[in-house]
């Protein structure tokens, strides 16, 4: 569960303190399907990276799974995102050199997992986002759509709880974006956590609940159940 | 997992092969400076040492000189005198001497043919062979049965033996020493020995039996005497003790130095080694600033490697690496190149050091080698210098700030 209260990340513009969220309360219960959507620069991505335990929040508390996530080290948050949390990129952000199989695997070299089990692991992630056959390939061979299928493979491969994306068919035909979408459905039925920000109205169909910012703030606030 | 690491360190190394060879090489540079100024440094010291042993080893010469100082009721300038019997009878009340022999010397006109010359003579014991390491090339030494019959025998020094004999064998010819014919029974082998004390060099030092020298010359007492300290004896003590025996024998006071002079090679030694141990260590340091030089390289390369890879790391971040995980890549990254350039450099100097053509150059700077002192010294630099590069470019990447790594 994801419980957020009173969340607000302030960025020193030069000079000027420029607040891009103004207190944000929501939660998020274990095995919701939510969309953010709200116009630029409203503060999607900002929230996501806290989510993510990618950046921490200027004040606020944020609960996952009732532990306070505000007061942990920078070591112990990458233990969250290694296990707890899959992020999915607009970009991909997969390591250009490295192929496939590597990039899926990434996340297991930080988690201490042998050969063996690693080898398992990706094969499995691979073959569920039909890529196996791609594993000796490196991303620029690639599709985009498959390239952000690697990218999910990577995010799950330590099986964590919770998926984040941040805009994951942006960058998509919409053909892409079905597939990519479909992948998420079925991880939402088989029970994760999925939260995604995006723009188009077709891709947040896909989501249970809308959650819409507007100036650093949730304009429906309070879940309405 | 190290299998891994080292596959991923490889391809990061080969990514950029232009730049991977220019750092490497100047680490190589540096190594190869380091390797051969040590070994040089080595080889010389050892070759200074080999030139001291030229006079002996362990050696110690004394003479007896003349009193400065009023003792047990003798007034100052009275001579110390020592005859032959004394100076054998020696090790009977001094422990520790391995060997000990008479030094009787000279200087007399020689004539073989047309050739003359004016040259040191010694009159010797047997020991003398063993004690200044007046070895025969040809020949023999002066043995004992010279020295109870008094023959007039001597042994000579290659470069008297060449001047006089020119392409004749020495050996068994005859040379007159002031009308007194002589017979050469040997000849010396040639050693270095940039000095000596007293008169020429062994190389131009005409040897007789003590027995004859004095028989022929009238001398009662010696110019001055040799030893050699045992195994495992401290010279500094035998040379205390002795000087205290004769001081209480010959009577004067153990504090007057100008009645027994001393020249203790073991003390001579030891300055010399002090002395290299700071030459060699001046010599590191030129070697070493040679290698920083290649470390600095090293260390900017690498930090714009860092700057380059920022995705790469603000991805590792996100999938969770800690920042001690980034920091051992990036220095074990820059560890790699110098320690690969480390070995490199290495081979390059053994390889130099094998193709030298020692044989020209032993003289002056001896046989230079790689031997483990040199070894373990420059892997230490490398060491000390691989860390002080890698850690600058390593803390870079680990203070990443992985938001702002992956929006570039
Ligand atoms: N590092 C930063 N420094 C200063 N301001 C920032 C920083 N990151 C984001 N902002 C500002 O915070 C606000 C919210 O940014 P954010 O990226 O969260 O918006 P967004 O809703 O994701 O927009 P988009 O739909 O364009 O991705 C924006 O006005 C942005 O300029
Ligand atoms: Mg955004």
């Amino acid at each position: 569960m994801i419980q957020l209260n009173d969340i607000r990340k302030v960025y020193q513009m030069g000079k000027l303190p420029f607040e891009a969220l103004k207190g944000i309360d929501l939660t998020i219960e274990s095995g919701e399907f939510v969309a953010v959507m709200g116009p630029s620069g409203s503060g999607k991505s900002t929230l996501m990276n806290i989510i993510g335990c990618l950046d921490t929040a200027s004040s606020g508390e944020y609960h996952l799974d009732e532990r306070n996530v505000a007061g942990l080290s920078f070591d112990q948050l990458s233990q969250v995102r290694n296990r707890k949390i899959g992020f999915v990129f607009q970009n991909f952000n997969l390591l250009p050199y490295a192929t496939s199989f590597e990039n899926v695997e990434l996340p297991l070299l930080f988690n201490g997992k042998s050969a063996k089990q690693r080898k398992e692991r990706v094969r499995e992630l691979l073959d569920k986002v039909g890529l196996w056959e791609w594993h000796r390939h490196r991303p620029t061979e690639l599709s985009g759509g498959q390239q952000q299928r690697i990218a999910i493979a990577r995010a799950l491969v330590n099986e964590p709880p919770i998926l984040l994306a941040d805009e994951p068919t942006g960058n998509l035909d919409s053909n892409s974006g079905r597939e990519i979408m479909e992948i998420f459905q079925g991880l939402w039925e088989a029970g994760k956590t999925v939260i995604m920000v995006t723009h188009d109205n077709t891709v947040a169909g896909y989501a249970k609940r809308i959650v819409r910012l507007l100036d650093g703030r949730v304009e429906n606030g309070r879940k309405s159940a | 997992m190290i299998a891994t690491f080292f596959r991923n360190l490889f391809r990061d190394l080969v990514r950029q092969p232009m730049r991977t060879i220019l750092t490497l090489s100047g680490v190589m540079w540096g190594t190869f400076a380091v390797v051969l100024l040590l070994a040089f440094g080595n080889s010389v010291q050892k070759q200074s040492m080999k030139n001291m042993r030229g006079m002996g080893d362990r050696l110690v010469v004394v003479w007896p000189g003349r009193t400065t100082m009023a003792h047990g009721g003798f007034t100052k300038g009275r001579p110390i005198r020592l005859t032959t019997e004394q100076v054998y009878g020696l090790t009977d009340h001094v422990k520790g001497i391995a060997q000990i022999g008479p030094e009787f010397r000279q200087g007399r006109r020689l004539r073989h043919g047309r050739e003359e010359f004016n040259i040191t003579v010694r009159g010797v014991g047997t020991e003398y062979t063993d004690l200044r390491n007046t070895i025969a090339q040809n020949g023999r030494f002066i043995n004992k049965i010279d020295l109870e019959r008094r023959r007039r025998v001597c042994f000579i020094g290659d470069t008297l033996a060449k001047d006089l004999f020119k392409q004749d064998e020495p050996v068994g010819g005859r040379i007159m020493v002031e009308g007194v014919p002589f017979t050469v029974v040997g000849v010396m082998k040639k050693k270095i020995q940039p000095s000596n004390y007293g008169g020429n060099r062994d190389t131009q030092t005409l040897f007789m039996p003590w027995t004859t020298f004095t028989a022929l010359y009238g001398s009662k007492y010696v110019n001055n005497f040799i030893y050699s300290t045992a195994p495992g004896v401290d010279s500094a003590a035998l040379e205390r003790s002795l000087r205290s025996y004769l001081s209480r024998k010959m009577g004067f006071s153990p504090k007057d130095t100008d009645a027994l002079f001393i020249w203790n090679q073991a003390e001579m030694l030891e300055q010399v080694n002090v002395f290299f141990l700071a030459f060699n260590i001046f010599l590191g340091m030129i070697g070493s600033f040679t290698l920083l030089v290649g470390g600095v390289g090293v260390a900017s390369i690498m930090m714009v490697v860092v700057e380059e890879r920022t995705r790469e790391i603000g991805v590792k971040l996100a999938v969770g690496a800690k920042r001690r995980q980034i920091l051992f890549q990036f220095f074990s990254e820059s560890l790699m190149i110098i320690i690969m350039g480390g070995i490199l450099g290495f081979a390059a100097s053994a390889f130099l050091i094998g193709v030298l053509p020692a044989e020209k150059i032993r003289d002056y700077v001896g046989v230079p080698q790689i031997n483990p002192l040199v070894g373990i010294a420059t892997v230490l630099i490398l060491l000390v210098i691989g860390t002080i590069a890698g850690i600058a470019p390593a803390r870079k990447a680990a203070s990443t700030n992985p938001i702002e790594a992956l929006r570039s």
